[in-house]
């Protein structure tokens, strides 16, 4: 089963939370801009490929116990978010590429 | 200690998905025919008909608070009101640098009209006024509060463009004075089943109208206080020295 950091090298993830663990395992991906949908969707050690970086993005990942959160995009992430991210040991990764092709990638890389 | 039938959140023909029947001075007549004491413009990212509201405002005795409702950049539409036009002005302002930049397709989204308390056209807004903003919630909310303003977190039981539809729960403490369930959401009964996802805020229920027929039809609240203020709003949603808010209230009219 791929790690966390295997994703991140795979994919040249900017890590925004540095102190939170990288060795969690990923079992399955969701994508979803929408966090109502996430909560009732995603299961945990899912990666979440997604737009939003609203603060209430660390407490969803932490909540269902997600592997790690991808926001896609270039979208920004604020700093509130991060903290709460390293608070809740969820690791938040941030990429330029489109939401789109960050999935696409992750699919093929067979998770 | 008055007591007056609220309803915090109508659409203008300013926005695009408003019928041009919507205009200030027939909203204001309307509430004064059928006995809406207070009533809030809130138009999509927008304020151009809030002064015509105020001046037909005063030549009917409706108490008419200027507001807006806010697209912010998580997709959320979030109602901010105020007590003058001029706050409402600098708050247009703050908006105004942070719109999307899209111009609007009058052809496939609606025109977006801007008129006078006599219903005469004045002009046509072209930004694309119902886009996100590049504002995020949290800004919304300090600095409406800021220039004196509350907000109100819109329609919170629809599953797009509201605050727990886009960000899956409200903090507690996040800023918002009220949260407003839709009219399908009340009688849904859904406003016990948020209660905690919406931060155990008051609740308010708006008409939300873009036509006259939904104005009236539309929930409103019962809003006892000692005068129509921003002020004594938030006293009431807090149940405070003899004010109070019931929401769920409809108007005993049949339009049919």
């Amino acid at each position: 089963m791929m790690k966390v950091n295997e994703l991140m090298s795979a994919l040249n993830l900017k890590l925004l939370t540095p102190n939170v663990s990288l060795t969690g395992e990923i079992k399955g991906g969701y994508a979803s801009d929408l966090l109502s949908n996430v909560m009732g969707q995603a299961q945990p050690k899912m990666v979440w490929v997604t737009m939003q970086g609203h603060q209430n993005v660390a407490a969803v990942a932490s909540l269902i116990g997600l592997a790690a959160v991808i926001v896609a995009g270039g979208a920004p992430v604020g700093e509130d978010t991060l903290a709460k991210a390293e608070l809740n040991e969820v690791v938040i990764f941030s990429t330029s590429m489109p939401a789109f092709e960050v999935v696409g990638k992750i699919y093929s890389l067979g998770v | 200690m008055q007591q007056v039938v609220a309803d915090f959140h109508i659409h203008t023909l300013l926005s695009p998905c408003a019928e041009v029947e919507m205009t200030p001075h027939h909203i204001v007549m309307r509430a004064a025919e059928f006995g809406i004491g207070a009533i809030s413009i809130t138009d999509h990212n927008g304020s151009a008909n809030i002064s015509a509201a105020l001046k037909a405002g005063e030549r009917y005795g409706v108490k008419v608070f200027p507001g807006m409702e806010v697209e912010c950049v998580e997709e959320a539409h979030i109602l901010a009101l105020f007590d003058t036009l001029e706050q409402s002005r600098q708050w247009q302002q703050l908006v105004d640098k942070k719109m999307s930049g899209l111009k609007n397709n009058a052809e496939k989204l609606g025109a977006q009209f801007v008129v006078d308390d006599d219903d005469n056209f004045l002009w046509e807004e072209e930004r694309m006024l119902a886009a996100p903003t590049k504002m995020t919630a949290k800004e919304v909310v300090e600095q409406v509060e800021a220039l004196g303003g509350i907000t109100i977190a819109a329609h919170i039981d629809r599953p797009s463009n509201s605050i727990i539809g886009q960000l899956g729960f409200i903090e507690p403490d996040f800023g918002f004075v009220a949260a407003e369930i839709s009219r399908a959401g009340w009688n849904r009964n859904l406003q016990s089943k948020l209660q905690r996802l919406a931060g155990f805020l008051p609740y308010v229920t708006d008409s939300d109208a873009h036509n006259i027929y939904d104005f009236i039809e539309g929930p409103k609240n019962i809003l006892q206080v000692e005068e129509l203020s921003i002020a004594e709003i938030k006293l009431a949603l807090q149940h405070k020295g003899g004010r109070s808010i019931k929401p769920g209230h409809f108007l005993d009219v049949d339009l049919r």
